[in-house]
């Protein structure tokens, strides 16, 4: 069974068509590109998924349970965490409270004791905290622990937001356009991240503008187009693929 | 420890602050206790409304859900003969239970459902209130009977501030463990970004409404206060106009800090609006002018203006930018209409 998978799923605004029948599995513990021109839908892919966006037909599955229409937040208990194209980030808030939402889920004292402090609810705070700096420390973020999350340079505001996913402890990550932005340095740092936490177990799906990237890193590559999926396989065979190469290259030249 | 260590530390001002209030009767007269005592119950109300504002929720039915709870406990002690204390209790319940039931359905439905709901319900209580015969009328309850310590009667000046500055501590003490818990940081995040709150697991309705009904428990219990210094009560007290000043409480005070900025602004324009006593007509449009010259030269408010040395960058990032990507603290920039959608 499929860890990820969508059925039909249609997505359309009015007359627009963003996503059209897309049939998309992504396997437990695989690295998945999904990878198209401007406007080919794989933001608003992420959206369905995540429930941001409410679907137009289709179904999404999760570990075969059918999550299609749930709540954001209830998404997110599911295991599915997101970093976003934009950056997403609590701005006014320093690193280390970003991250520290992200561990909402796994802080969980209950309601009074919280309120109240009780030894218990320190406990959680406690772990929640080390969490959080294990995670900055991950992202090579620790000495940027009590910067303001808006005075970040881009690179660090990507790192941020991947960091806060990985907060969530998620069995799914899905990060939208990690690298855009970065400098060839950064870039290169991110990309061993995440290989690192494909490595840890947790299965990712790349949206990636950097060709380089995507074809450096993913087991497969999932192609859309206009919101359809164009082709999917190994890097190899995407790279040689005529339809591929047609659909970027019609797109530059319009 | 030097002079300037103790002006910046937050504990010398706050112990100041504190020991002043405590001296306070024994500083003023009578009279001029009272503008404290209201003083005090606006700031409850202030804390109330700041209290949403961490959601991105303003509500503008804050004088209403006082009402709820001044009649609860006017209605309490008049037709049941029930001691103050306990009708305190009972008026936080009927205002909590109360709320869900207006806000269970509105709250999922965004801020501005929200807001309008409030408003209406605002509009309708009081309706409720003035024309229901057994509330008294627009003519008001009749006279209340005093609040009692055992068999001590509570009708000087001096206990009733005292037992408002009991509640003001109470209100402040709720508050601040509530926002230095897992609670509060999960409102925060509401408040700065809906959506990427949501998609780290908060649920965003359930917090909502479970702060929302928290600002009810309060505004009740700043209600019943009310009811110890006043004969009566007249549902016109509980009207639209006094949510209005409660806004502006806060905005004088400053977003930035949930505690002191709207207690700062509540004090400072009660004192204004008794200083004006003389000239009361006028009194509105100086204060409104006064919250449209805040709101356009130091948006932070007072409170702000100290955290403006802190937080340079809340300075900076300020102008305009209230846009999708780029949120401030909690409460202090609207929340986006896109991102509102997410709460649905």
């Amino acid at each position: 069974m499929a860890l990820l998978e969508t059925r039909g799923l249609c997505k359309s605004y009015g007359k627009l068509e963003a996503v059209k029948d897309l049939d998309f599995q992504v396997e437990e513990g695989e690295l998945r590109g999904l990878i198209g021109p401007n406007g080919a839908g794989k933001s608003t892919v992420f959206n369905l998924i995540t429930g941001f966006d409410s679907v137009t037909a289709g179904k999404v599955l999760f570990r075969g349970e059918d999550i299609t229409g749930m709540p954001a937040h209830k998404i997110a208990k599911k295991g599915i965490a997101r970093a976003f194209q934009q950056c997403f980030l609590f701005m006014f808030s320093t690193v280390l409270e970003n991250v520290l939402v992200g561990c909402h889920m796994s802080s969980r004292a209950g309601a009074l004791r919280e309120f109240l402090h009780t030894p218990a609810a320190r406990r959680q705070e406690r772990a929640a905290r080390e969490k959080a700096l294990r995670i900055i420390d991950f992202m090579g973020m620790s000495d940027l622990v009590n910067e303001l999350a808006g005075s970040l340079s881009h690179g660090h505001q990507r790192a941020l937001g991947v960091a806060m996913a990985l907060a969530c402890e998620p069995t799914l990550l899905l990060l939208d356009e990690p690298v855009t932005g970065m400098n060839p340095t950064e870039s290169a740092e991110m990309v061993q991240r995440i290989r690192r936490i494909r490595e840890s177990g947790i299965t990712v799906v790349l949206v990636e503008h950097s060709m380089e990237v995507v074809m450096n890193v993913c087991d497969r590559i999932t192609v859309l187009s206009y919101g359809r999926k164009l082709a999917e396989g190994r890097p190899e065979e995407i790279r040689n693929d005529p339809v591929v190469i047609e659909a970027y290259l019609g797109k530059e030249e319009a | 420890m030097g002079i300037g260590n103790l002006v910046r530390s937050k504990r010398f001002w706050l112990g100041l602050v504190l020991v002043l209030a405590v001296a306070l009767p024994f500083l003023i007269g009578a009279y001029r206790l009272q503008i404290f005592i209201f003083a005090i119950t606006y700031s409850m109300l202030a804390l109330a409304f700041r209290l949403t504002l961490n959601v991105g929720l303003p509500r503008f039915d804050v004088a209403a859900w006082w009402g709820v709870g001044a009649y609860t406990t006017a209605m309490l002690m008049l037709k049941a003969n029930m001691s103050f204390w306990l009708t305190l209790p009972i008026a936080v319940v009927m205002s909590v239970v109360l709320g869900y039931v207006v806000f269970s359905v509105s709250i999922r439905r965004g801020m501005m459902v929200f807001m309008m709901f409030g408003m209406v319900f605002a509009l309708a209580i009081q309706q409720v209130l003035g024309t229901v015969k057994f509330f008294g009328g627009w003519g008001g309850t009749p006279a209340l009977p005093p609040v009692t310590i055992g068999s001590h009667v509570l009708n000087n000046k001096m206990w009733i501030y005292y037992v408002g500055l009991a509640f003001l501590l109470f209100n402040v003490v709720v508050y601040y463990l509530l926002f230095n818990s897992r609670i509060g940081r999960a409102w925060n995040a509401i408040g700065s970004g809906l959506r990427l709150a949501s998609s780290l697991g908060v649920d965003v309705v359930g917090y909502r409404l479970a702060n929302v009904l928290v600002s009810n428990a309060f505004l009740a219990l700043a209600g019943s206060f009310s009811v110890m210094y006043q004969a009566m009560v007249l549902p016109t007290t509980y009207g639209f106009q006094r949510s209005i000043y409660v806004m502006m409480y806060v905005v004088l005070g400053g977003f930035l800090s949930p505690l002191a900025g709207p207690i700062i602004g509540a004090v400072l324009l009660t004192s204004l609006s008794e200083a004006m006593r003389a000239v009361q007509q006028y009194e509105p449009i100086v204060t409104g002018i006064l919250t449209v010259l805040i709101i356009m030269f130091i948006p932070q408010g007072l409170t702000g203006l100290l955290h403006g040395r802190v937080r340079p960058l809340f300075l900076r990032l300020w102008p305009a930018k209230a846009g999708v990507q780029v949120k401030g603290p909690a409460g202090s920039t609207q929340v986006s209409g896109p991102d509102e959608k997410a709460g649905g």
